[in-house]
């Protein structure tokens, strides 16, 4: 894991990939540099003190020889609000890089990557870190509708990609969880990967322990320090005596080391 | 540049810039960020005598200006601390104040008597966590019951005794002299607010445990007030803490009588916020050419 720093980082570009989700790309070198596909940032919402606390978000592409890092984000509320305003060449507070991401290790091997809504934004980063060690990669990808599968194009370099949507605009109507099985039942994977809304946690989750795949998750939660030092993010561990921090034993968390809540 | 040394209960600092329990884990984990040797002392997250997981379900929200949480004095336990997590804190070379919570004065003293000879400075009772069942808050509002858990403590340790109390009572000045006759060195001033946030989505509390305590620069002015309020009535010295976010505001608590300030919920505002302190303590005291800014203690109702 890279060297964790405060910076402001500039903004490159701000897009509006529809009404309410943008991809932000930041002028952040050294984060650019140090970080690791599933890890996150800090980002500082708000030029006072309401909203207070930094929004974490996950790493969408980090690109060292530009310096640029992208985030890919919904706006839920009024940290993200403020951030979608931003524009070129404003500044944005930034903590980074943050937890432990994927792990992976080795050439050429088979994986399935899951992701749906939003929450996929991570999937990119480590799409592209994997192809570079010549993996192959089945991305499962679900969305609302075919306009929210945003980083389908960009994914589709790296791997073939399903999707699924829930109107059937793009594939088939459903949810991504039928690919996962169907996907189960017709290929073999070395690894799974997996991020987005927790039904898509919980069934890969469930799926990695029927078929005895290694998977990993990303989790969400609300966050403080984004550095384990204030506790506040925990999940439960299998280990029922643990609370495990999401920032710093996460957000990537092995598929058994975790009790995901409803 | 102006020199910023303090002593507090006997505690040598190089400034009067401290972490507020609980929001600085154990140092190392800010350690990447800035260099918290620079701080004035270090206090550790609350410590129990057996590990402890926290509370279950959601501990953190957000509210203007600050956060409710409800963590539950998540921690290692003191064996765990002492033999894993102290000495890399002690190696930044500042003072580390252990912040000890019990569910009886038996508990605390047992934390006490452990603790002593251990290498770290001093203790912060807390006897003012809104978050626990048992101890905390309960023992923290009743200066009877303050007093007596303070006096066992004292008598079981050879460290400084600092008490955390809460702005939860109806009288802090009060508590305040109670725990100071039964023989607390220092008060750390104050600790959170009461509070409670419902998710109107879902119809429920937002939190796990319902209740909460509030933090940041939300209670601020309840913070600066009970310092003002406990300064003048006290001998002993006053760490302030509550919603400190810049110099400025610590300078208001420093005025209003604080010997030394926390910071706390101002890290997840901005990473940086007790190293720009530290400096804008400097540059005021610069500015206004104050040979010793222990002058500015109290100077608020004293001049």
């Amino acid at each position: 894991m890279g060297q964790t720093g405060e910076y402001t980082a500039r903004v490159i570009r701000q897009e509006a990939l529809d009404a309410d989700a943008f991809l932000l790309t930041l002028e952040a070198p050294e984060l650019a540099a140090a970080a690791q596909p599933g890890q996150f940032a800090m980002i500082g919402c708000g030029s006072g003190y309401d909203p207070f606390l930094r929004r974490p978000l996950s790493i969408h592409r980090a690109q060292s020889t530009a310096g640029a890092v992208s985030f890919l984000y919904r706006v839920r509320g009024q940290g993200t609000e403020w951030l979608a305003t931003r524009r070129q060449g404003e500044f944005v507070p930034l903590l980074g890089p943050l937890g432990r991401g994927f792990r992976f290790a080795g050439n050429s091997r088979r994986a399935l990557l899951v992701g749906a809504g939003i929450g996929a934004a991570p999937l990119l980063f480590l799409a592209e870190a994997l192809a570079g060690l010549n993996w192959t990669l089945n991305i499962l990808l679900g969305a609302r509708t075919a306009h929210s599968l945003f980083c389908r194009s960009a994914l589709e370099r790296y791997g073939r990609v399903h999707a699924i949507t829930d109107d059937g605009s793009a594939g088939r109507r459903g949810s991504v969880n039928a690919l996962l099985q169907e996907a189960l039942k017709k290929g073999t994977y070395a690894d799974i990967f997996a991020c987005g809304p927790q039904p898509v946690l919980q069934a890969v989750q469930r799926a990695s322990a029927d078929r005895g795949i290694p998977a990993q998750l990303s989790l969400e939660e609300n966050m403080a320090c984004g550095l384990g030092a204030c506790m506040g993010c925990t999940c439960r561990g299998s280990d029922p005596s643990r609370m495990l921090r999401v920032c710093a034993e996460g957000p990537v968390f092995d598929a058994e080391e975790v009790i995901l809540d409803d | 540049m102006t020199d910023l040394a303090v002593s507090i209960a006997g505690i040598s600092m190089s400034n009067p810039v401290l972490v507020a329990s609980g929001t600085f884990g154990y140092g190392a984990e800010y350690h990447p960020v800035f260099d918290v040797s620079r701080l004035g002392a270090l206090v550790t997250k609350g410590l129990t005598l057996r590990p402890c997981a926290g509370n279950p379900g959601r501990r953190l929200c957000e509210t203007p200006a600050g956060l409710l949480n409800a963590i539950g004095l998540q921690n290692p336990g003191v064996e765990v601390f002492i033999g894993d997590i102290l000495p890399a804190m002690r190696s930044y070379g500042v003072p580390v104040i252990a912040n000890i919570a019990g569910a009886t004065d038996e508990e605390y003293v047992a934390l006490a008597e452990r603790l002593d000879g251990s290498g770290v400075a001093g203790l912060e009772l807390n006897i003012s966590c809104p978050n626990v069942q048992a101890g905390g808050m309960a023992l923290g509002t009743d200066p009877c019951l303050a007093a007596s858990v303070v006096a066992a403590v004292v008598q079981a340790t050879s460290l400084p005794v600092i008490v955390k109390l809460t702005p939860n009572v109806t009288d802090i000045v009060g508590l305040a002299r109670a725990v100071v006759d039964a023989g607390a060195a220092a008060l750390s001033l104050i600790n959170t607010l009461l509070g409670l946030a419902i998710d109107v989505e879902t119809g429920r509390p937002a939190l796990g445990n319902i209740t909460g305590g509030l933090s940041g620069p939300a209670i601020r002015p309840v913070a600066v007030r009970a310092v003002w309020q406990v300064a003048q009535a006290v001998d002993v010295p006053i760490i302030g803490m509550g919603g400190i976010c810049t110099g400025r505001d610590a300078l208001e608590f420093i005025l209003a009588g604080a010997s030394a300030v926390a910071v706390g919920s101002a890290f997840f505002h901005d990473p940086l916020a007790a190293v720009k302190i530290i400096e804008d303590l400097e540059r005021y005291c610069d500015r206004k050419g104050i040979a010793d800014w222990r002058t500015l203690i109290g100077a608020a109702w004293k001049s």
